[in-house]
């Protein structure tokens, strides 16, 4: 059973750390508006350049805007359990009574709050120097934000399951492991522009799904509740063995001793 | 009676063919604190993650307070502790950040108060504000005490606890380790490289070689196994003294104008005796009863052979 007092402990202790910790405030904030104005000003250039390419701006900066939502989801779980590797705090709490799926939860939460501070500061940005509205999606922008939250857990776990077995010797993964699927996802580009054996990795990627239904729903103003169902189906299939798989390997790590990894 | 608050049963880590703790079988009183003793490589660190739960034996059992630890995990966690000179807290925390953390973790009742009456005595309540990072190494090890004693203990695993501390701090630690001993019963399993500090403290030790138990008992009964005592003997005439020596068969070292036996405790007047009706002299002489570490390089030698 879930105990609250120990999943508020640890989001305490990642908040604690958020707030002195210079690098993790600039990966809040510098590199979600960094992103921005190059990607944003490459959109404007393209519009200029041809006037069948208007939309790009827009497209680009959902593409950019929506991809802090996987990227910072999987970047939160697996920098905060390298943060306890780093700090050599890693036994100092899995020896205290936080259970797995406890400290699964509070990362859960933590990322989802830097999330919301994360896209929605990228949103202020995009409206203020572009005019571009992410609230255009209306009530469409819960299950699409939704959806790439539970992507980017789903990516998270993955890494961290290798992380918390093979400790600090991958830690590169933590960053780039979800860019992985990006290519994948179709960010800038319908998935039909991708060549076939992609497009067939695609299918089995959530995130295609949403930025389709997105660049529909600002181009067309309609959604595709099919591609929302299949996204969620995956997610929540994925989502699962993602733990499943995080659990697995947590345990493969106790066989060694977590006593390795500080 | 002795309550058993902690029963090591048969316990073995395998790390494919090589066997780091093997069949081990312990356990610890009440308000107990036992020593655990080793060389590199003894299997002192396995055997204490498999305690903790960080690690998953191979084989064997090991009960808290006549319960499964491994079917009680989450209950059995909130009422022991551990620190290490080999583990560190969040660095960029401040103290009271951290300590609130471990707080709420171990659902500790009257958090604040506990945390301000283990800082006062741990002597840090003045650098409660400032980071971890910023801590010089004797701090972070009075803290990491205070993080190991925040949830009121009934077992502490301490490993190395003293090793960073100047010895005025250390004496006050272990002075607080005996009281929470003598007051609450706290019962503590210890490794130091301080003999003197394990000589001290525990009541009962345990010594590990290659992953076996290979001597348990108290300090005193442990070191009176060793029956030889050291002379030290600082003589003028060197020459008779070794001619008598050799001519009584006495092993000994001689280092210039000093020589040192080993001999056996019941011996030392008879040979007094006959250096006396030899006419040897000596100028100065120092006789040393073996203590723990002699102890524990014989043991390790014996184990080794």
């Amino acid at each position: 059973m879930i105990n609250f007092n120990r999943v508020s402990a640890m989001v305490y202790r990642y908040t604690m750390n958020l707030r002195h910790n210079f690098d993790r405030l600039t990966d809040m904030f510098y590199w979600p508006a960094l992103d921005l104005f190059t990607w944003g000003l490459t959109g404007l250039y393209f519009a200029k350049l041809s006037p069948q390419s208007s939309n790009a701006t827009v497209i680009i900066l959902t593409g950019v805007i929506f991809w802090i939502v996987i990227w910072r989801a999987q970047y939160e779980i697996t920098t905060n359990l390298l943060s306890e590797m780093w700090d050599r705090n890693l036994v100092n709490i899995f020896m205290s009574p936080l259970t797995v799926p406890e400290w699964i939860l509070s990362v859960m939460i933590f990322g989802f709050t830097k999330m919301i501070i994360s896209v929605l500061f990228s949103a202020f940005l995009a409206f203020f120097f572009y005019g571009y509205h992410i609230f255009a999606y209306g009530y469409y922008i819960i299950p699409l934000v939704l959806s790439l939250l539970i992507t980017g857990w789903v990516a998270g776990f993955f890494v961290a399951g290798f992380i918390i077995r093979y400790g600090t010797k991958i830690q590169t993964t933590a960053w780039v492991g979800v860019s992985l699927i990006a290519p994948f996802s179709a960010l800038y580009y319908p998935v039909s522009a991708l060549p076939k054996w992609a497009q067939d990795i695609a299918i089995f990627v959530p995130s295609s799904y949403i930025f389709e239904n997105m660049r529909q729903v600002l181009l067309a103003g309609t959604i595709s509740y099919n591609g929302l169902i299949i996204s969620f189906a995956l997610n929540f299939v994925y989502l699962f063995l993602s733990i499943i798989f995080f659990v697995w390997m947590f345990k493969k790590s106790l066989n060694l001793g977590l006593g390795r990894l500080i | 009676m002795y309550k058993n608050v902690l029963e090591v049963k048969n316990l073995t880590k395998k790390f494919g063919n090589f066997t780091a703790v093997d069949n081990t079988s312990f356990e610890i009183r009440e308000g107990e604190i036992l020593g655990l003793l080793g060389p590199n490589g003894a299997g002192k660190t396995t055997t204490i993650q498999m305690l903790l739960g960080i690690m998953h034996q191979s084989n064997g059992e090991i009960n808290y307070f006549g319960t499964s630890f491994k079917k009680h995990r989450s209950a059995i966690l909130k009422r022991i502790n551990f620190s290490s000179a080999y583990i560190d807290l969040p660095k960029l925390l401040t103290i009271d950040e951290v300590l609130k953390v471990f707080a709420y973790l171990y659902e500790i009742p009257d958090k604040e108060k506990r945390i301000n009456k283990l800082l006062k005595e741990f002597e840090i309540e003045h650098l409660r504000k400032k980071a971890i990072h910023t801590l010089s190494a004797g701090e972070r090890a009075r803290l990491l005490l205070t993080k190991a004693f925040i949830n009121y203990p009934e077992i502490i695993l301490l490993d190395e606890p003293t090793s960073s501390l100047d010895p005025e701090i250390a004496v006050k630690i272990r002075g607080f380790l005996k009281k929470e001993k003598k007051e609450y019963g706290v019962s503590i399993l210890l490794t130091s490289h301080n003999m003197q500090e394990v000589e001290e403290m525990c009541d009962r030790i345990i010594v590990l070689h290659h992953g076996k138990i290979i001597a348990e008992n108290s300090p005193h009964n442990l070191t009176k196994t060793l029956s030889n005592s050291r002379i030290e003997l600082i003589v003028e005439n060197k020459l008779e003294l070794e001619n008598f020596l050799k001519n009584n068969n006495i092993k000994f070292q001689r280092d210039n104008s000093i020589f040192t036996i080993d001999i056996k405790e019941k011996h030392i007047s008879k040979l007094l005796a006959q250096m006396a009706a030899e006419k040897i002299e000596y100028q100065d002489i120092s006789i040393n009863k073996p203590d723990l570490e002699d102890y524990f390089l014989d043991v390790i030698e014996r184990g080794n052979k």
